[in-house]
C-alpha cells in the first residue's frame, strides 16, 4: 500500500526555539489510523501542523500525499489541503456562519455547487446527530455539538487523509463516541487514513490502529 | 440598521477622502481660471532709450510673454499738453519707448523681482515698474486662500486616513479568524479576501456616489444663490459628471490598498 506520509530524519521547530521533533522516521499508509500520544508539550501538535503545511520542518525531509513539505509551493499547498480534512481541539468554527455553512466550507471552496453543498450539509449533520441545526450559529451550540461540527466539515469532501489535534479533549461521552465512531467509518470504510493527536486512547476501539509517541526529547516511537 | 453599522465606520472616512480630493479638484479647476484671469489683468511697464524687440526682452528674462509697444503720442494726449504740433513733435521724438509687458505665469512676488532685476541688466532700459504693491496684495490674498484650502484638505484627507486604519483593525478582528479557518482548508487569497473586498467595494460605490451628490446640491442650490463671484463664473467647474468617476475609481483604490493589507497581514496560527 503507497505512503501517505513519509518522513525521513525529520526535524521540526519554531524560530530562535529548539527543536522540538528530532531525527524522526516513520510511514503512515493509505487506510491506516494512527494515534500520535505524548506528554504536554513533547510536540505532537507541532507534527501535525507539519503534515498540513502550518509548520516547515528545518531538516530531513517529509512527504504529504506525494508533496514535499519543504519546498512545497504556495498553490499546491492550497490544493493539499482543499483535499485533507482537519479537526482542532478548539473546533475553529467560523461564528459568522451558520452550521450548514460550516460544513459546507471545504465544499464551498473547491466550487461544488449549492445543490451538492446542502445535500452533503443535510448527510453529514444526519451522522453526527445534529439534523436540524442546520441554521444554528456555533456560539449556539454546545463544545460537543460544535466539536461534532468540525468533525462533519473535515469529512464533507471525503479526503484522504484526516488530522484531528485533540478531538474529544474536554467533550462528554456521548459527543466523544460519535467522534470516534465517524473516524473509525472513515478509516475502515472509505480507506481514509486518519491521524489523531491525543492524550488517552480511548478504552474502546473497534478497528486496528498504530501508536505512535513522543518522548521529552522529541523523539518518534512507534509502540504499537 | 445591521447593513448601516457594518458600512457606516468604512465609508465615514472614505467620504471624508473623497470631500477632500472633490474640494482639491474643484478649487484647482476654479483656481485655475481665477489666477488665468489675474495674469491677463497685470502687465509690467518698462521704459528704454532704444526700441526693443521681444526677442530682446526674453533675451533679458524667459517670462516674458507678450510685449505691446505704447504709442508716445497717445501717452502725451493723456497729459493734455496744449503746446504747438511743431514742438510737440520735437518733445515726442525726445520721448523714450514704453513697453507694456505680458508675462507667462502668475509670478510669486520673488520671481517677479528677479525678472524686474534681470532686465535691470540691460543697459538699454531706463526704468521699469511692476506695480509690485497692488500685485503683492492680490498675489498674497490669493496665496492665502489656496493655502488655507489645501491645508484643509490635507487635514480632511489624514482623519480619513487614520479613521480607515482604524477601520482595518476593525476588519481584521472581524475577519482575522474566518480568513485563517479558510486559510487552512485551502481557500486562496481572493477566496479568503472574498467578503472583504465585496463589502469594501459596496462602501467605495457608496462613498463616491455619496460625495458626488454633496457636491450636485452645492452646485445646484448654495453657488446658484451665493454671492460669491468666483464660483458663480465658474458654477461648472464645481460639480461635473466625469467627477464621479474619478471619486468612484479613487476610493475603490483606498479600500482595495486597505482590503488588501488586511488580508496580507492575517497569519495562519
Amino acid at each position: 500500500m503507497s505512503n501517505v506520509i513519509t518522513a525521513s530524519n525529520l526535524t521540526l521547530g519554531y524560530e530562535n526555539d529548539e527543536e522540538i521533533i528530532k531525527s524522526a522516521n516513520f510511514s503512515i499508509k493509505k487506510g491506516d489510523f494512527v494515534f500520535i500520544t505524548g506528554p504536554s508539550g513533547s510536540g505532537k501538535s507541532t507534527l501535525l501542523k507539519s503534515f498540513y503545511g502550518n509548520l516547515t520542518p528545518e531538516s530531513g525531509s517529509l512527504m504529504v500525499g506525494g508533496l514535499d513539505m519543504i519546498d512545497i509551493k504556495k498553490k499546491n499547498l492550497q490544493e493539499l489541503r482543499s483535499h485533507l480534512g482537519i479537526v482542532f481541539q478548539d473546533y475553529k468554527l467560523i461564528n459568522e456562519w451558520t452550521v450548514e455553512k460550516n460544513v459546507v466550507l471545504p465544499l464551498w471552496i473547491s466550487g461544488y455547487s449549492a445543490d451538492v453543498q446542502a445535500t452533503q450539509a443535510k448527510r453529514l449533520l444526519h451522522h453526527v446527530k445534529l439534523s436540524g441545526k442546520e441554521e444554528k450559529y456555533p456560539m449556539e451550540l454546545s463544545g460537543g455539538e460544535q466539536q461534532r461540527v468540525g468533525v462533519a466539515r473535515a469529512l464533507a469532501k471525503n479526503p484522504f487523509l484526516i488530522l484531528a489535534d485533540e478531538p474529544t479533549g474536554n467533550l462528554d461521552e456521548y459527543s466523544s463516541n460519535v467522534i470516534w465512531d465517524l473516524m473509525e467509518n472513515a478509516c475502515h470504510q472509505l480507506d481514509t487514513t486518519v491521524v489523531v493527536v491525543t492524550h488517552r486512547i480511548p478504552m474502546v476501539f473497534n478497528i486496528p490502529y498504530r501508536h505512535f509517541t513522543i518522548d521529552e526529547n522529541g523523539s518518534v516511537y512507534e509502540v504499537h | 440598521m445591521k447593513f448601516i453599522k457594518t458600512h457606516i465606520s468604512l465609508i465615514f472616512p472614505l467620504i471624508a477622502i473623497l470631500l477632500g480630493l472633490e474640494f482639491f479638484i474643484v478649487f484647482d479647476r476654479t483656481t485655475d481660471s481665477f489666477e488665468k484671469g489675474l495674469q491677463n489683468g497685470y502687465s509690467m511697464m518698462v521704459v528704454s532709450k532704444d526700441e526693443m524687440s521681444i526677442d530682446d526682452f526674453r533675451s533679458w528674462d524667459t517670462h516674458i510673454e507678450q510685449v505691446k509697444e505704447l504709442e508716445k503720442s497717445k501717452i502725451l494726449e493723456r497729459l493734455n499738453m496744449n503746446d504747438e504740433k511743431s514742438k510737440q513733435k520735437k518733445f515726442e521724438a525726445s520721448l523714450p519707448n514704453f513697453y507694456s509687458l505680458k508675462l507667462d505665469g502668475y509670478l510669486t512676488v520673488e520671481a517677479l523681482d528677479t525678472v524686474k532685476m534681470n532686465l535691470k541688466k540691460s543697459s538699454n532700459i531706463l526704468s521699469i515698474e511692476t506695480f509690485q504693491s497692488s500685485y503683492q496684495s492680490k498675489y498674497e490674498l490669493f496665496s492665502f486662500i489656496k493655502f488655507s484650502f489645501q491645508t484643509f484638505i490635507i487635514f480632511m484627507a489624514i482623519i480619513g486616513f487614520f479613521l480607515i486604519v482604524k477601520q482595518m483593525e476593525v476588519w481584521n478582528f472581524l475577519h482575522a479568524q474566518r480568513m485563517k479557518v479558510m486559510e487552512i482548508f485551502g481557500a486562496s487569497l481572493y477566496l479568503r479576501s472574498k467578503v472583504l473586498i465585496n463589502m469594501a467595494l459596496i462602501d467605495a460605490v457608496i462613498s463616491a456616489v455619496l460625495t458626488s451628490g454633496i457636491f450636485y446640491l452645492f452646485q445646484n442650490s448654495w453657488v446658484k444663490g451665493s454671492q460669491m463671484e468666483i464660483l458663480k463664473d465658474n458654477i461648472d467647474s464645481v460639480f461635473r459628471y466625469s467627477d464621479l468617476f474619478i471619486l468612484l475609481f479613487m476610493a475603490i483604490v483606498v479600500v482595495m490598498i486597505a482590503v488588501f493589507l488586511v488580508v496580507v497581514n492575517v497569519k495562519e496560527e
